[in-house]
């Protein structure tokens, strides 16, 4: 379906909301896509708590990424699942937004968020705002109609440095147009931050493998990221310079410092901590 | 009564490893970068987005409410927006605000011609540990 509140959507319903306090959803991953990212579950909870966040204050500020201080990763989700969503705003004002939240499936923990923020800017600047209380009014009444996400293209990471395990820059192109861009956001398209943090893990993950002895019975997969911050917005067709470095590594654990850089500026850090998860 | 006669040099010392620890974590440096009076902006490349994840984590650390992004309205005080500022650069009114109420700040750093937009470049380590005294003598 994609286009506006469709190409990177992904709330379905909202079934609970005290706007500014609390709010809960559902989100059902569209069956035909080949993979849901963990990256994207982190997306749609922040999304919920956008949506609290923007009718406490009447559409007229929308929240942008910011800061998440603890992202734990519990569990993959695949086409056909239907994730429970539920964000508490801890805060909500004309600057910024504060809230935790977490995804389930079927009671299980798939993701859980702390310590969030996203400064609120002019909705306007993103988004009729008209049409945004319009997209809230069909969430909290019958819902959007599920499958509207029509998956991502692929984004190639060309290693420019590597030291096996240790540290590896990639370049990332971000294209130039998309069908991501007419939803996030309408006014002005951004790359959203958590297809870039997807960069940043796939990169990391790498740096993992090399780092961590080979076990035939699991694979190191990003349990944990911590101290995301996003300093900048990422155009369409912008180049990247995405960064890993090892700062630690155990006998099942590995944790690596991430960048992103463009012009010659950071945009985006944080950290990302791997573990071994058992192979299925 | 001025900020000068509300906080003592003790009170701020008393916050200010917490505050200097934190400061490190937000912007990912040294702790020994981190001085009592040096701007955050200026010495250590720090930018909006850290000032608002400074706060957020000082909130923490010190179990208070501050108002994020309200910093430069904090040190406006009760002088009206139009007094403050004209067209961008702060009034002499808003330069004596300021001289007020950043005491820890130079006074010849506040000076005309001074863009409202400069005003967090004058902002140091002491700057937040006044924030966050504020912060707890506003919660009792």
């Amino acid at each position: 379906m994609g286009g506006r509140f469709g190409a990177f959507s992904f709330v379905d319903r909202i079934t609970d909301v005290v706007p500014g306090v609390r709010v809960r959803g559902l989100y059902r991953v569209p069956a035909a896509l080949r993979a849901f990212p963990a990256a994207l579950v982190a997306e749609a909870v922040g999304q919920l708590a956008a949506w609290a966040g923007m009718a406490a204050l009447e559409f007229r500020r929308r929240p942008v990424a910011g800061l998440a201080r603890d992202t734990r990763f519990l569990r993959d989700v695949g086409p056909g699942e239907l994730l429970e969503l539920e964000a508490e705003l801890e805060s909500c004002t004309d600057d910024d937004v504060a809230y935790a939240g977490r995804a389930t499936t079927g009671g299980a923990p798939v993701i859980a968020l702390e310590q969030c923020l996203g400064p609120m800017l002019p909705a306007e600047d993103f988004d009729a705002p008209e049409a945004l209380r319009g997209d809230y009014a069909l969430l909290c009444g019958a819902g959007a109609p599920p499958g509207r996400f029509g998956g991502l293209p692929d984004f190639d990471l060309q290693r420019t440095e590597s030291v096996a395990g240790e540290r590896a820059k990639a370049m990332l192109r971000v294209p130039a147009s998309a069908p991501f861009f007419e939803d996030h956001f309408p006014r002005r398209p951004v790359f959203p931050a958590t297809l870039l943090l997807d960069a940043q893990i796939r990169l990391a993950s790498a740096l993992a493998r090399e780092a961590l002895a080979p076990r035939e019975d699991a694979v190191p997969a990003a349990a944990r990221m911590l101290d995301v911050k996003v300093r900048a917005f990422i155009a369409p067709g912008q180049l990247l310079e995405l960064g890993a470095e090892r700062v630690a590594a155990e006998a099942d654990g590995f944790t690596a410092r991430l960048s992103a850089r463009a012009d010659g500026k950071t945009v985006a850090t944080a950290r990302v901590e791997f573990a071994a998860r058992t192979r299925v | 009564m001025t900020q000068q006669a509300e906080i003592s040099k003790e009170e701020i010392m008393a916050v200010y490893p917490t505050v200097a620890a934190t400061i490190a974590d937000a912007l990912g440096c040294e702790p020994e970068d981190v001085q009592l009076d040096v701007s955050l902006i200026e010495g250590l490349d720090a930018e909006s987005i850290d000032f608002l994840d400074l706060v957020f984590r000082l909130e923490r650390a010190f179990k208070v409410k501050i108002p994020r992004g309200k910093i430069v309205e904090d040190a406006r005080g009760d002088l009206p927006e139009a007094e403050f500022e004209q067209k961008g650069l702060v009034t002499d009114a808003g330069l004596a605000r300021l001289r007020s109420f950043l005491t820890e700040v130079p006074a010849d750093r506040i000076a005309s011609p001074l863009k409202v937009a400069d005003v967090p470049r004058l902002f140091t380590a002491e700057t937040f540990c006044k924030l966050v005294i504020r912060s707890q003598k506003a919660a009792g």
